[in-house]
């Protein structure tokens, strides 16, 4: 009923520490956590953690407040946090308070009008959350769509377009005979992103959307990508590359086959753990966390989609790994406790 | 609840006052129902704290425990507001989904309430360390105040989220 109090429970337990054991607890944090610390400093620092107990008691238990925070997104809770501060003072400020606040009202709502989920609704087809499904559009292209995905599709007499308006979809383009435009040549076939557009040559890739740029990586045939601003590049199979308004680069590897989710799986080789969870967290709700002391490990294998709380339960048995479950939809991926 | 022959002071306070705490909130809600809850959650606070003796001036106790729950909701109201609006302004495939917007806010409720009371710049400061990683130097620069001004921001809220996590 109440909503949960950032970190209340240990406080009943709580052994009282004295004032000046915590404020020097404070300023080593200060210090060590917030500033640019000296090697001498934390030497130091570790030299008073050892002194007493308590010393490092109280350092452990600032160190545990940092979970209030963590696996937070960054700008939106800071926008918020600092908007709601705002809005509290101004208001208390304010003697126009009922002018003020519908204004807020107004531009809030012209704000949604430009950004809320309409494209869901424009979109010929759509998946929610660990969702996949497959399209056959009628010149025989099929589109497979991930996760979370949206597009809508245009098929003219001059041209056959796609239009990814979010997420990820796998196109195996249709070989369209018959359906010569009027000029007499093969209608193209282009797929537009908010970052710039693609024309597929007779070909199979896999497309991605994402904040700020676009992910495409050809497995057959020929794809030219055409960022906004910059000029156009050619992928043959096996490349990916990166694109987004003034450039386009080429993706570095990350070890994960790319479209393996057509098959229901993430597959690979020499995968970094913290690219896996990045992966496998677009198809589950809720947080899923990869604590920067195992990020760097290395996994190759196949990783099931279809249940990915099994999957992570397979990790902690296959890996020197362990969940914390925080809520349901909160998972943090640690290492396993020493011994 | 009780097994004792003696007469409850809270079943009391709540027989003899509710209708007046429930009215109380309603003119301040405009709201019935809102009224009701917040009604309802001040004798659970009254229950949690347990008044040994009957109180000598009930509705004055009652008030001062709607007075925070309401001031609290409206807290919750400008800040469901203002993560409203932020989310506007984000572009499509960065939406979180329906349910990590949930414990989202619920965790951003949480920390709202933690920071309560602290100076705007402290505050700030603190937001700064904790979500962006700065460190102190770069906070200084930021809030044109010196290097040791920014430190003693850092540790003002420090020590204030610690006395709430770990009451003495």
């Amino acid at each position: 009923m109440n909503p949960p109090k950032a970190g209340r429970a240990e406080a009943t337990t709580a052994e009282a520490l004295p004032d000046e054991v915590v404020d020097a607890a404070i300023a080593w944090a200060v210090k060590l956590d917030y500033g640019t610390p000296t090697p001498a400093q934390r030497a130091e620092l570790e030299h008073w953690l050892a002194a007493d107990q308590r010393h490092a008691l109280a350092w452990q238990r600032l160190r545990s407040m940092r979970k209030d925070f963590s696996g937070l997104p960054q700008k939106l809770a800071l926008d918020t946090l600092n908007a709601v501060d705002n809005r509290a003072r101004s208001r208390r400020r304010s003697s126009l308070k009922l002018l003020s606040l519908g204004g807020a009202g107004l531009f809030a709502a012209w704000m949604a009008r430009q950004h809320t989920p309409w494209q869901r609704l424009v979109a010929d087809a759509s998946t929610g959350l660990g969702e996949r499904r497959r399209l056959e559009l009628a010149d025989g292209t099929v589109l497979d769509l991930n996760t979370d995905s949206a597009v809508s599709t245009t098929l003219t007499d001059d041209s056959r377009l796609i239009q990814l308006h979010r997420g990820e979809v796998r196109i195996a383009t249709g070989a369209d005979t018959g359906a010569l435009t009027r000029r007499g040549a093969k209608r193209p076939f282009l797929v537009r992103t908010p970052h710039g557009t693609l024309e597929a040559l007779g070909t199979r890739f896999v497309v991605r959307l994402e904040a700020e740029r676009g992910w495409v990586s050809v497995q057959e045939g020929a794809v030219s990508v055409q960022p906004e601003a910059a000029p156009a590049a050619l992928l043959r199979p096996g490349e990916s590359r990166w694109f987004l308004h003034g450039a386009s680069l080429p993706a570095p590897a990350d070890g994960m086959e790319a479209g393996a989710w057509t098959d229901g799986v993430i597959a690979g080789h020499d995968i970094r753990l913290a690219d896996l969870l990045a992966e496998l967290g677009r198809y589950r709700r809720g947080f899923l966390v990869c604590d920067p002391r195992v990020a760097d490990l290395r996994l190759s294998g196949i990783y099931q989609l279809n249940d990915t709380d099994a999957t992570l339960a397979f990790l902690t048995r296959t890996q020197p790994l362990q969940l914390k479950y925080r809520s349901r939809f909160w998972v943090r991926v640690e290492p396993l406790d020493q011994p | 609840m009780s097994l004792t022959v003696q007469p409850d002071p809270v079943a009391e306070l709540y027989r003899s006052h509710h209708g007046w705490l429930h009215g109380w909130l309603r003119r301040k809600l405009g709201c019935s129902d809102k009224a009701a809850d917040l009604a309802h959650d001040t004798f659970l606070r009254v229950l949690a704290r347990r008044p040994a003796s009957a109180l000598e001036q009930p509705r004055a106790y009652l008030g001062t425990i709607a007075r925070g729950l309401l001031i609290d909701h409206w807290r919750r109201r400008e800040l469901e507001q203002a993560w409203l609006d932020t989310l506007a302004t984000l572009p499509q495939p960065q939406l979180p989904s329906l349910e990590e917007r949930a414990i989202l806010l619920e965790t951003l409720h949480a920390i709202d309430r933690m920071l309560d009371g602290l100076k705007p710049a402290v505050r700030q400061a603190f937001l700064w360390a904790q979500l962006e990683g700065l460190s102190c130097p770069r906070i200084a620069e930021r809030l044109g105040v010196s290097l040791a001004t920014a430190e003693r921001y850092v540790a003002q809220a420090l020590r204030h989220c610690y006395a709430l996590h770990f009451p003495a």
